[in-house]
């Protein structure tokens, strides 16, 4: 499958989006560690904004970023998440533990692993559809073929978010996901002019390795996180070979062409 | 779209473990729902409880998925030879070729639900046995589906609230359209644990009875459990049996937990199932409807039938029968609308003995005995989720 990459989001440790982030991802300056800063997100309303969690604003936001040049009234998409939003799922499991459990209503409908998904379409007064999906670590790999997909059955362009926060210190043992860290790509056809991705499932094969040290500490500690060797040839604008890890052990080959 | 065939399928549900039993119970109108019985959860309400679940214990590779969920999905997937059926499509196509996409919404919170109650008094730390990757994770059902199947295909689980085991047909479809697999397996899972009871029940969607889709006096819903199974090939493989000819998805683009009050999305995600089948509305022979039994979920349905298909349009809501299982109840819905092709009925609407006139709903208390050749099964979710499936008769 081929497709191009027509703009990207992220935002993490020491990013706060893709084009500041983009000559640290070349290897041109040095990576700089600095806790992730989720911002509010401005397409909602303002009453529909307070009820945004971490998960939700951290999905947006890359969601903006990556669509911040296209039309976003008919666009698909998909949100790629492994955990969904532990937060929640600790205070209303938390809350099921007292003698009388009440849960939070709001809670209880952010709780969906397609709240971000909902927020998106209600932020952009979008009816096209909006999935959500999880393939544990190989998530990002689970988004890329669903959204290539869609792609390919329809046309047009697609959104893939990719993001988990951190989890909570009850679940850091069960499931260290130890910084935020979300990353957006806009799907395009192929052939114009832009990065093109051809993508084949492998047999196995260990993932690639970022060329930089401090970029290879973070990539472990997030499954969106898994994205940046992508991100490093996406950034220096080469081609190259990437190698993910996809779902039940299997790889996914992306050879990239500039 | 290029059809698809669905060469073996099976249900479990509150009305019956497998094909055969939840069929006669569609036919029947016998309902699966009963008071809330569960350990864990005091709620005045009906559930729709799968008999047989808690005894079944998962051994060896298994072993490490072991929470409600799992047992669910293993009770499911022993049913009408959907193993060996699996089986022989492994050894034609193989291992690698057959793509594992599943549906949940709450996959097995009820293991971290029941951790919870045992984290050490002191530190707040959740007990040594508890597996989170292999229980609560959302991708740990289509694992589990694939260690039991020994599948290697493309895998993920779709969690899109109440459409995603609907959603996932159309993902087999596009998945083996653009040759990353050559058949799938897919489902949907859900189970009855403390966060959706109490959920509900906290945004006052809960009935206190059982719970009567499209009735005048319909006051919300009965949460359920359920797993379903499709094997899913291509037309030309040779596989025989009943097709997916469309589908159809779309959002609201209105409310996290509200539908759009004219039926806006719904209506969308039905006017594309018929496209893609190249079908007009009058080809259809009902409409298996979402209908899920609170006021407004219903209401607005209702009205994008109305403006598909005119007024009085024959639909039947099941969820009187199973409870509405979440993320199962696309599977649910599918393999009810594969057993009223193949017996040749409308299933019954159950507890409807006071349709509300406002629907404009041809919808009935009994099934009617007649040959279907096309029926339209809905299933919608909060986020304003919708997807429409269009099924054909073999």
């Amino acid at each position: 499958m081929k497709v191009d990459i027509a703009a990207v989001g992220l935002l993490g440790p020491g990013f706060d989006d893709f084009a500041s982030a983009r000559p640290v991802l070349a290897g041109h300056e040095a990576y700089v560690r600095a806790p992730a800063k989720i911002p509010p997100t401005s397409l909602l309303p303002a009453n529909e904004r307070r009820r945004t969690t971490d998960t939700i604003r951290l999905a947006l936001k890359v969601a903006e970023e990556a669509t911040a040049d296209c039309d976003r009234s008919q666009l698909r998409s998909v949100f790629a998440s492994s955990s969904g939003d532990m937060d929640i799922i600790d205070r209303i499991c938390d809350a099921l533990t007292q003698p009388e459990p009440m849960v939070s209503p709001m809670q209880f409908h952010n709780s969906v692993h397609n709240a971000p998904a909902g927020n998106w379409s209600i932020a952009t007064g979008n009816p096209a559809p909006a999935t959500a999906l999880s393939g544990f670590d190989a998530t990002l790999v689970a988004g890329l073929l669903e959204a290539a997909t869609l792609l390919q059955a329809d046309g047009g362009k697609v959104l893939l978010a990719a993001y988990d926060v951190a989890s909570m210190a009850t679940f850091r043992r069960v499931r260290p996901i130890t910084e935020p860290f979300a990353v957006g790509l806009l799907l395009a056809p192929a052939g114009d002019g832009r990065p093109t991705l051809e993508m084949a499932l492998g047999e196995s094969g260990d993932p690639t390795p970022c060329r930089q040290d401090a970029l290879e500490a973070l990539r472990g500690t997030n499954p969106a996180a898994r994205a940046l060797p992508l991100l490093e040839v996406l950034a220096r604008g080469e081609g190259g070979h990437v190698t993910l890890a996809a779902p039940l052990g299997r790889s996914l080959e992306i050879r990239v062409t500039p | 779209m290029n059809p698809l065939v669905i060469s073996a399928h099976t249900l479990t549900s509150a009305t019956g473990t497998g094909r055969q039993a939840n069929a006669d119970a569609l036919r029947k109108g016998n309902s699966g729902l009963r008071a809330c019985d569960l350990e864990s959860v005091r709620l005045d309400t009906h559930i729709g409880r799968v008999a047989g679940v808690e005894g079944i214990a998962l051994k060896d590779r298994l072993a490490p998925f072991q929470c409600r969920n799992h047992q669910l999905a293993e009770l499911g997937l022993r049913q009408d030879g959907f193993i060996q059926a699996v089986e022989a499509a492994r050894a034609r196509y193989g291992a690698g070729r057959i793509a594992i996409l599943m549906g949940t919404s709450t996959s097995g919170i009820a293991a971290t639900e029941q951790a919870y109650h045992r984290r050490d008094p002191a530190t707040g730390e959740l007990p040594p046995d508890y597996d989170y990757q292999h229980t609560q994770n959302m991708f740990s059902l289509a694992d589990f589906v694939a260690t039991r199947l020994e599948l290697r295909g493309p895998a993920m689980v779709t969690s899109t609230a109440c459409s995603s085991s609907a959603k996932v047909f159309a993902d087999a479809e596009r998945f083996i359209a653009a040759g990353l697999c050559d058949a799938a397996v897919v489902g949907g899972v859900d189970s009855l644990c403390g966060m959706t009871l109490h959920g509900f029940n906290a945004l006052q969607l809960v009935a206190p009875g059982p719970c009567r889709p499209l009735h005048a006096e319909r006051a919300g819903i009965s949460i359920g459990e359920a797993a379903g199974f499709f094997l899913l090939e291509k037309a030309d493989s040779g596989a025989a049996g009943p097709r997916l000819i469309g589908y159809g998805e779309s959002s609201d683009a209105h409310h996290m937990s509200a539908p759009h009050p004219e039926g806006l999305g719904a209506a969308r995600a039905m006017e594309q199932a018929l496209q893609r089948a190249r079908l007009p509305a009058e080809g259809i022979d009902y409409v298996l409807m979402h209908a899920t039994a609170t006021p407004a979920n219903d209401r607005s349905e209702a009205r994008a039938l109305v403006h598909l298909f005119g007024a009085d349009s024959r639909a039947t809501g099941t969820k009187g029968l199973t409870g509405h299982t979440l993320g199962a109840a696309g599977a649910v819905g599918v393999a009810q609308a594969l057993a009223s092709l193949e017996r040749g009925f409308v299933p019954a609407t159950a507890g409807l003995d006071q349709p509300d006139p406002e629907l404009q709903l041809d919808a009935r208390m009994t099934a009617e005995e007649r040959d279907i050749r096309h029926v339209l099964v809905n299933a919608f979710g909060f986020g304003g989720n919708n997807c429409s499936l269009l099924l054909e008769a073999a």
